[in-house]
């Protein structure tokens, strides 16, 4: 039977082809919604889950003492530990891009965020230039840097220009970190009069520590925290995870509009089908008075506009699945990962969404078909035969 | 010209499919008009802040006032330009001001919820300096105090911030809630203000200052004052126009909304046209016959196509004018979000002027005109004796 409600599409290819369309644009959307949420809400999904940052309690511009960083080394179950200063720095010749700058110290740095990869070529050459930085593939390619180059970033907080060589450019193996960010060496920093200046000396943005247990980092975030409670500046301490967690609650309300808004889209789409399941019954009110008479029960009618509905939808599920792939991946994220690849780093379609979508697809084609199915079940023979068209 | 009641009527003989074409139509034009909404805001918020009767002074090279340190000698230096207005007492309307972002406690969130507030200290002189700033609830703090007043779009939303209640800034560093204000619905709504010694002393910084705030004599006076300012390099400052400083703070933001709504609305409203599309046709095979009879009657192809134009229009007029005015309801919902220049939590509202109203509905019968004219193409090609025989 659904055979027959298969070749009924037939009857009216524009309206079939038509509403396939509508659900392929739904898709389409909600695909790419869908995508931006999970993009951002990546950094807390895939956040390392054995490190634990450690910043400053009361605001995170406010600095911590660089020995800090002995005392938390010594907290049982931290492996390792690594620093890193906010530099904000500005590429002059790209004065609106923004990317993230950051001094650290090159070897405690790598070994803590192992997924930042580096030839080993380049990071022997970072480890000996005092001036030589690394940035992310993104960043290079955006900026048009090449290894060797010499750049000089104007800063911001720290004024003046500052010179580099750019002495390697890194690739991340986990979606933990972005492709655009700069990391250079903390000692350059520390060394410069900019930052006695401002009060900066020996002084560092935040402490990132590598965790034995990964179940722990509860645990030793409030070690270390407890550890600095009486001195005169205390720290907060919590999970790479929680840190991006709650980062991303600052926007938090954009992100609920997202979701809000990729359902009002699936709202639309089953006023669509249903529209157009509807019409199709009121057109054939009199064929289901024949069927009615010859034999066939309310219930076949119902299967008849059911499973219609049903293949129209989920057929535009699949087409806008498969448009989807390559306009949000290769189109819209190649776009946000080269020009905001600070906020979106990596945009790819989660296999979650792309299965939520086809079987949205497919349930609401049910939905939206349930009304005009119950109708056509409740006719009355006689009054259906009645009915010329 | 076919008479436009025959359109109505036949609008609400099909009441079902007109209902959830219009509703398609009503969902995106509310979706669009909210989405512009919410742009404005965003920039009325940001850039309400800057007054182009005022000058805002940063040390050269930040982009921000938290980025920007000013020495005390620089800030009086500053402070002595000319152009800067004076008021009848004499004294100079400027403004230096230390800013500090803190983290405090988000209420009603999930445990442990922080977020950041922009924590401004200033002078006792700054409502005169900023009269756009008054006092709604409450009592102005008085200065070399720990009282704070609280900008009206964070009251209630973080811990400690409503009257009466105290919080710390630092550890061993109380103040206490005297006072909400309202600042022309800008984002200073979102700070709170603190006396600037208060601060200095909380967070270290001496008598420096992140900016210095300096009304202007009138507004063509920032000329003579910029380029006083400019001259002297040892001074290494930046001054900028208020306006244009939080014009580029919004950019961002409102940049980022735009983005995202335009795409939002693009689909939304392809959608909403293969939605009247789909209607449309349908209508047209359905009423085949009346518009033979119509044909036959002596209306031409044209009338015709103009009769079926105008009732995907009407259509998606009901839907778009049902959807505007659903939007307006978004005037009452306040939305906070992360202004990305700063870093700090930012309360905008969805601000609604009737340009955007009736450009929402406007688009909406663009949808529908555009969805159906092909059906209505279709019906204008109708044969008369073929259409009257089906």
């Amino acid at each position: 039977m659904t055979m027959v409600a298969v070749r009924n599409l037939g009857r009216n290819k524009l309206r079939t082809l038509l509403t396939m369309c509508g659900v392929m644009v739904a898709i389409v959307t909600f695909v790419l919604l869908r995508t931006v949420l999970s993009a951002w809400t990546a950094a807390a999904d895939f956040a390392a889950k054995d490190r634990v940052g450690t910043r400053h309690k009361v605001s995170f511009i406010m600095p911590l003492p660089k020995r800090y960083v002995q005392e938390v080394r010594d907290i049982p179950g931290v492996k390792s530990t690594a620093i890193a200063n906010w530099f904000g720095g500005k590429d002059p010749k790209h004065e609106t891009e923004f990317f993230a700058t950051l001094a650290v110290e090159p070897k405690d740095f790598l070994d803590v965020y192992d997924e930042i990869s580096v030839p080993e070529d380049q990071r022997e050459s970072w480890f000996q230039n005092r001036t030589g930085a690394i940035v992310g593939d993104a960043l290079a390619k955006k900026l048009g840097w090449k290894i060797g180059d010499r750049v000089t970033l104007i800063g911001t907080i720290f004024p003046g220009d500052w010179e580099f060589q750019i002495s390697g450019i890194y690739t991340a193996t986990r979606r933990s970190v972005d492709r655009s960010s700069f990391y250079f060496h903390y000692e350059y920093f520390n060394e410069s009069p900019q930052a006695t200046q401002a009060g900066m000396h020996d002084m560092v943005g935040w402490i990132v520590s590598r965790i034995d247990d990964p179940g722990r980092s509860a645990d030793i975030s409030k070690a270390i925290d407890v550890k600095f409670d009486e001195r005169d500046v205390q720290t907060l301490s919590m999970s790479e995870r929680a840190m991006n967690t709650s980062f991303i609650g600052m926007i938090s309300a954009v992100l609920k509009a997202v979701d809000v808004v990729s359902l009002v889209i699936l709202a639309i789409m089953v006023l669509i089908l249903g529209n157009t399941v509807a019409m199709g019954v009121r057109e054939r009110t009199h064929e289901y008075g024949v069927l009615r008479a010859i034999g066939f029960l309310p219930k076949h009618l119902v299967v008849f506009v059911l499973s219609e509905a049903v293949v129209v939808s989920t057929l535009g599920g699949v087409l806008g699945l498969l448009v989807s792939y390559p306009f949000v991946e290769k189109g819209v994220g190649l776009f946000l990962e080269e020009n905001m690849g600070a906020f979106f780093p990596f945009f790819r379609i989660d296999p979650m969404t792309a299965v939520a979508a086809l079987i949205l697809a497919a349930a609401l084609g049910l939905v939206a078909a349930a009304l005009p199915a119950y109708t056509a079940s409740q006719l009355k023979v006689v009054d259906a035969l009645r009915r010329a068209g | 010209m076919i008479p436009i009641s025959y359109n109505v009527r036949s609008l609400f003989v099909r009441k079902a499919t007109t209902i959830a074409t219009a509703l398609g139509i009503g969902l995106v034009v509310f979706v669009l008009s909210s989405a512009l909404m919410l742009g404005k805001g965003i920039r009325d918020t940001l850039v309400t802040a800057g007054s182009s009767a005022r000058a805002l002074v940063l040390r050269k090279g930040s982009d921000t006032e938290m980025a920007s340190g000013l020495d005390p000698n620089v800030v009086s230096l500053a402070m002595a330009a000319p152009g800067v207005k004076r008021d009848a007492d004499g004294q100079l309307l400027g403004s230096p001001e230390v800013v500090v972002v803190i983290a405090m406690d988000k209420l009603g969130g999930a445990d442990g919820m922080v977020s950041n507030i922009l924590v401004r200290g200033v002078p006792p002189q700054v409502m005169k300096v900023r009269p756009e700033v008054r006092i709604v609830d409450g009592r102005p703090a008085r200065p070399g105090t720990d009282e704070v007043i609280i900008g009206r779009g964070v009251r209630g939303r973080f811990k400690g911030l409503e009257l009466e209640s105290s919080f710390e800034l630092k550890k061993n560093r109380p103040v206490r809630v005297v006072g909400v204000f309202e600042a022309a619905g800008s984002s200073f709504e979102s700070e709170v203000w603190a006396d600037i010694e208060t601060l200095r002393t909380s967070f270290g910084r001496g008598s420096s200052a992140s900016s210095v705030t300096l009304v202007l004599e009138s507004p063509s006076a920032y000329d003579g004052l910029a380029a006083y300012l400019e001259n002297d390099k040892q001074l290494g400052l930046e001054p900028m126009r208020e306006a244009v400083y939080y014009d580029k703070q919004s950019e961002g933001t409102s940049l980022f909304i735009s983005w995202l709504g335009g795409i939002i609305a693009f689909f939304f409203s392809v959608g909403a046209m293969i939605g009247a599309m789909i209607t449309m046709y349908g209508a047209v095979s359905q009423r085949s016959k009346e518009v033979g009879t119509l044909r036959a009657l002596g209306f031409s192809r044209s009338e015709v196509l103009l009769s079926f134009l105008i009732e995907s229009s009407v259509l998606a007029l009901i839907g778009g004018v049902l959807g505007a005015v659903a939007s307006m309801g978004m005037t009452a919902v306040d939305f906070s979000m992360m202004n990305f220049a700063t870093w700090q939590e930012i309360t905008f509202s969805f601000d609604a002027s009737p340009g955007i109203i009736f450009g929402s509905i406007a688009a909406g019968g663009a949808m529908g005109i555009l969805g159906g004219f092909f059906p209505a193409i279709r019906a204008a090609r109708l044969s008369p004796i073929e259409a009257m025989r089906d």
